[in-house]
């Protein structure tokens, strides 16, 4: 396992957000994080991640686990002067001092390549398409050779041909051992990527934590019909 | 909308084309040139004998050398300015990029509060200045940590304005020491003030430069920063103290109105231009020292304050930069 947590439970200034029962993430694995809106998902990555500590409960990390993190293209400032290639560099520079890229640009570029927006490099990044910004985005997270990659909802406004395509990127990069975490609000992506999911519960009664629930991929599609259906 | 906003720049222009041509063109001199001409001309015995001089009949001195005397003479302030704008325009375009306008303009009026203290006691303005600008950033910060400031900052900015002026009320020439340092009319620069000012402002526009990628990373993927095990908070701390001691350095030499110029005149004119962070930044620096170069030459052929006239150009550039934008499309 590179990620386990037993029981643990998460909040800020002594308030718990979130309890998990037990949870795991292992190498090539994805796992779903769906849930309404102030359940704590955001808290409940960072607990995964290790950026908060439990308020109680363990959390076990495998040495070495390098989280990298996609953030959703709409989430960017566009006004900010930066190419195709600045952009993709973001998530290098981070690890680097000073943010110099230096001798690393060389992986951002092979990994642009291999997600075929290599020809793009020198172009503003703000007058790319959608999907072109999240996949350059994705090569850019990549290239910082992640072992455990955070999607912040990666397919959130993209038209059905750019989403396919990331959809289809995310399956290969998952079947070739990267392991990935995916919120998202969009039950297909979900079930098109994860081989578990933690839906969070809002807590029962004011000042409850939320309750994690990990399901199977098919367990969420079937209660989501159930819901649907009419009575 | 753009349409809208190159007709008002063009009126604005005009506007203020029509306002300097109805200037009158004799002016009285402010002190500072007037001291520095009468100097200029105090200075010039030995050089009479060698070059043409004014004369009842109209014959001008040598323009060349009349204007490497005012260079000389006004050097420190000169090279304190340059200071000033290459640093400030740096500083200032990622102002203008993570939207803390409103944080720079609140920030002279604050160090303006430190700067009457001292001119009240009689001590050197510079160390209370720095205090203020301390307590200031830090308040700053953390009100934008809370959410709060959009309410602050405007506070901080009227605050700013009233209080060093209530600190200073009734003490004759100091008034006038702080009006000063707001308008910035008599630009004059102590040799060891620019000695300690120019390397300095230089470093800091130097250090905000080479972390460009850093600001950006900050500014557009903080979880990203977080997971690599950087701090955004102690990034944003570290880019206020650069901005406050560019302000506080800025608007201790040479007032309010040329730091708060060459902050956001600069970089607002190159970035519908730059497709890349160090381009916009050198564009920046180099429209800066055009700024002063001009306002510069304005200042003295037109009797206009320095820091006005550099304000005044910084404003021409930026409105033609911005109506060739316009058309570009």
């Amino acid at each position: 396992m590179l990620v386990e947590l037993s029981d643990a439970v998460f909040g800020y200034g002594g308030r718990a957000v979130v309890h998990v029962g037990a949870l795991g993430l292992d190498t090539g694995r994805c796992l779903g994080v769906f849930g309404p809106n102030g359940a704590g998902k955001t808290t409940l990555i960072r607990g995964v991640t290790g950026l908060l500590a439990p308020m109680y409960g363990g959390v076990w990390q495998h040495e070495g686990v390098r989280f990298g993190y996609l953030p959703q293209h709409r989430a960017l400032e566009l006004h900010w002067p930066m190419t195709a290639f600045d952009a993709a560099a973001m998530a290098t520079s981070a690890r680097k001092p000073f943010g110099w890229v230096g001798g690393a640009a060389h992986r951002v570029t092979k990994s642009m390549e291999r997600l075929g927006v290599a020809d793009l490099s020198g172009r503003a990044f703000a007058r790319l398409s959608g999907g072109q910004q999240q996949r350059l985005l994705l090569a850019g997270a990549l290239a910082s050779e992640p072992t455990v990659l955070v999607l912040d909802e990666p397919t959130d406004g993209l038209d059905v041909q750019s989403r396919r395509t990331l959809l289809d990127l995310l399956r290969d990069l998952t079947a070739e051992g990267l392991s990935t975490v995916v919120i998202s609000h969009e039950v297909e992506d979900l079930l098109l990527l994860c081989h578990d999911i933690a839906w969070l519960h809002l807590g029962e009664g004011p000042g409850r934590p939320s309750e994690v629930e990990l399901i199977r991929p098919d367990g969420l599609a079937e209660r989501m019909l159930h819901a649907r259906r009419p009575a | 909308m753009k349409s809208a906003a190159a007709y008002a720049l063009v009126l604005l222009l005009l506007a203020s084309c029509i306002a300097c041509a109805a200037a009158p063109a004799t002016a009285p001199l402010d002190r500072g040139t007037q001291d520095a001409l009468n100097e200029i001309d105090a200075s010039t015995g030995p050089l009479a004998a060698t070059r043409p001089v004014a004369t009842a009949g109209g014959e001008e001195s040598s323009p060349e050398l009349r204007w490497r005397d005012l260079v000389r003479l006004f050097f420190p302030a000169l090279a304190t300015a340059a200071a000033v704008g290459v640093s400030a325009s740096v500083v200032g375009t990622f102002v203008l990029l993570r939207r803390e306008g409103l944080m720079a303009l609140a920030l002279p009026q604050v160090v303006a509060v430190g700067a009457a203290v001292g001119m009240r006691l009689g001590w050197p303005t510079l160390p209370p200045a720095l205090v203020c600008a301390g307590v200031a950033a830090v308040y700053f910060a953390l009100s934008k940590r809370w959410g709060a400031g959009n309410w602050i900052l405007p506070s901080f900015y009227v605050a700013g304005m009233s209080l060093s002026f209530l600190v200073i009320a009734g003490s004759g020439q100091h008034v006038a020491d702080l009006q000063n340092v707001f308008t910035g009319i008599d630009v004059a620069v102590s040799v060891g003030r620019a000695k300690l000012a120019v390397p300095v402002l230089l470093a800091l526009a130097l250090c905000a430069a080479v972390l460009w990628r850093r600001w950006l990373l900050i500014a557009q993927a903080p979880a990203a920063a977080e997971l690599a095990g950087l701090h955004p908070a102690r990034w944003d701390v570290l880019f206020l103290v650069l901005l406050a001691v560019v302000l506080l350095l800025g608007t201790d030499s040479l007032g309010v109105v040329m730091v708060l110029a060459m902050l956001f005149l600069p970089g607002a004119a190159v970035l519908p231009w730059a497709r890349r962070i160090p381009a916009a930044l050198a564009g920046a620096a180099v429209v800066s020292l055009v700024m002063l170069a001009i306002g510069f030459y304005l200042s003295n052929r037109l009797s206009w304050p320095l820091s006005h006239s550099v304000g005044g150009v910084g404003f021409v550039v930026l409105a033609v930069s911005h109506l060739l934008a316009t058309v570009r499309g």
